[in-house]
């Protein structure tokens, strides 16, 4: 088919970390857009604008220097490449923050911590590629994410023992991992209901 | 299991043993002896495709009270006999389906629906159950340096029939992917 058998049920990680990219995040510029209001406002500068049609370009045609501003993160990391902002690391990817949902996911045994759907793209774009932004050191940051994946992995290992053809309640769980997940949990429970679904036409004629 | 998938004609092809209710010339060719008759009683082994047809439609409706025998009486197969089912009772994980059946579960499904046999359900879901349990985690143990190379595979892997393979197969892609993802940067 025109898809490849790959990509015809299911994301690759690249499309989840597309999908995510497309998310707001905080930067601070380096360098100033805005135009000065002294000057002309009808913009006879010559200066080049943002003009984009798939995110807000108003908050890329006013950053000031040091200024936090939101921005798509697909363009913050451009401009982080290119030196010319540095990223916000969001609130939960902090060591002590990380600390507290690793507490949690190992006091709950039976649920997961509320981390933001992204959170493991987010991580390891921000690991990869704006290292320096973030206020604690990195490979302690790594550590801890690690912690997270496999105490998550451990416990999605444990609910697996509970599938059946009818549902699965699957909260806080992170889009990159239901993605992993996606094919063996299909699989699994289109078989099952099949296998159910197999003598269900007698039970509607003893009703 | 759609008209054109591959998978459901092969397991369609399995033999089962049939049992015919009539008398019917010509029809010999299925015994092997081309040209003569088919003689009641006879035992024959027949495709699934051929045999759940014949199992349903019958003679002359007109004839007897009880209503028409269908031409064929389909028996259970070794494939569903109780040793089997004690097997996978005791220990589905251990139980070497592919040499059993290649496509166990496809055709325990399709005859699970012929007879509503609800017993073999449970049972098929127990299995299915435990068996994925080692199938995911066959899945997701991946060590990305020996992907190169042939990986030896456990004695698990061999006994898989062609759902699982498939399963396995699509699960470790899976897990393959998101592992070169997380190392690639």
């Amino acid at each position: 088919m025109s898809l490849p058998w790959k990509l015809q049920e299911t994301f690759s990680p690249e499309e989840i970390q597309f999908i995510v990219e497309n998310e707001p995040i905080k930067i601070f510029p380096r360098f100033t857009t805005r135009s000065k209001v002294r000057g002309n406002r009808g913009n006879k500068t010559g200066q080049t604008r943002w003009k984009l049609l798939t995110a807000s370009d108003e908050p890329l045609n006013n950053l000031v220097a040091i200024q936090t501003t939101e921005v798509a993160f697909w363009i913050a990391l451009l401009l982080k490449q290119q030196g010319k902002c540095s990223i916000v690391a969001p609130g939960w990817l902090r060591l002590t923050q990380l600390q507290r949902f690793i507490d949690y996911e190992l006091k709950n045994t039976e649920r997961f911590s509320e981390l933001p759907w992204n959170w493991l793209v987010v991580a390891q774009l921000l690991f990869s590629k704006a290292a320096d932004d973030l206020q604690d050191p990195v490979h302690l940051l790594r550590g801890k994410v690690q912690d997270l994946r496999e105490i998550r992995l451990g416990k999605i290992g444990q609910g697996l023992k509970h599938l059946n053809e009818s549902h699965l309640q699957l909260d806080n769980l992170s889009l990159l991992e239901i993605n992993e997940l996606r094919p063996f949990v299909l699989g699994v429970m289109n078989k099952l209901k099949q296998v159910h679904g197999s003598i269900a036409d007698e039970q509607e004629e003893e009703q | 299991m759609s008209y054109y998938d591959i998978d459901d004609i092969l397991a369609d092809a399995n033999k089962f043993p049939c049992r015919f209710n009539y008398d019917i010339p010509g029809l010999g060719y299925l015994e092997g002896n081309i040209g003569k008759d088919i003689k009641i009683n006879a035992k024959v082994e027949l495709p699934l495709w051929l045999a759940r047809i014949l199992a349903i439609v019958g003679g002359d409706p007109g004839i007897g009270d009880e209503g028409a025998l269908p031409f064929v009486e389909l028996m259970a197969p070794d494939m569903l006999s109780p040793k089997v089912m004690n097997a996978i009772k005791s220990g589905p994980v251990t139980l070497d389906v592919h040499s059993i059946n290649s496509h166990f579960y496809a055709l325990a499904v399709k005859w699970a629906t012929l007879f509503n046999d609800r017993d073999l359900v449970q049972i098929l879901n127990y299995m299915l159950l435990e068996r994925s349990q080692e199938i995911n985690n066959f899945a997701s143990s991946i060590q990305l340096e020996k992907l190169g190379r042939g990986r030896d595979m456990g004695p698990f892997m061999l006994t898989l029939d062609e759902f699982e393979k498939k399963l396995y197969r699509e699960s470790h892609e899976s897990c393959k992917d998101m592992k070169k993802w997380i190392v690639q940067k």
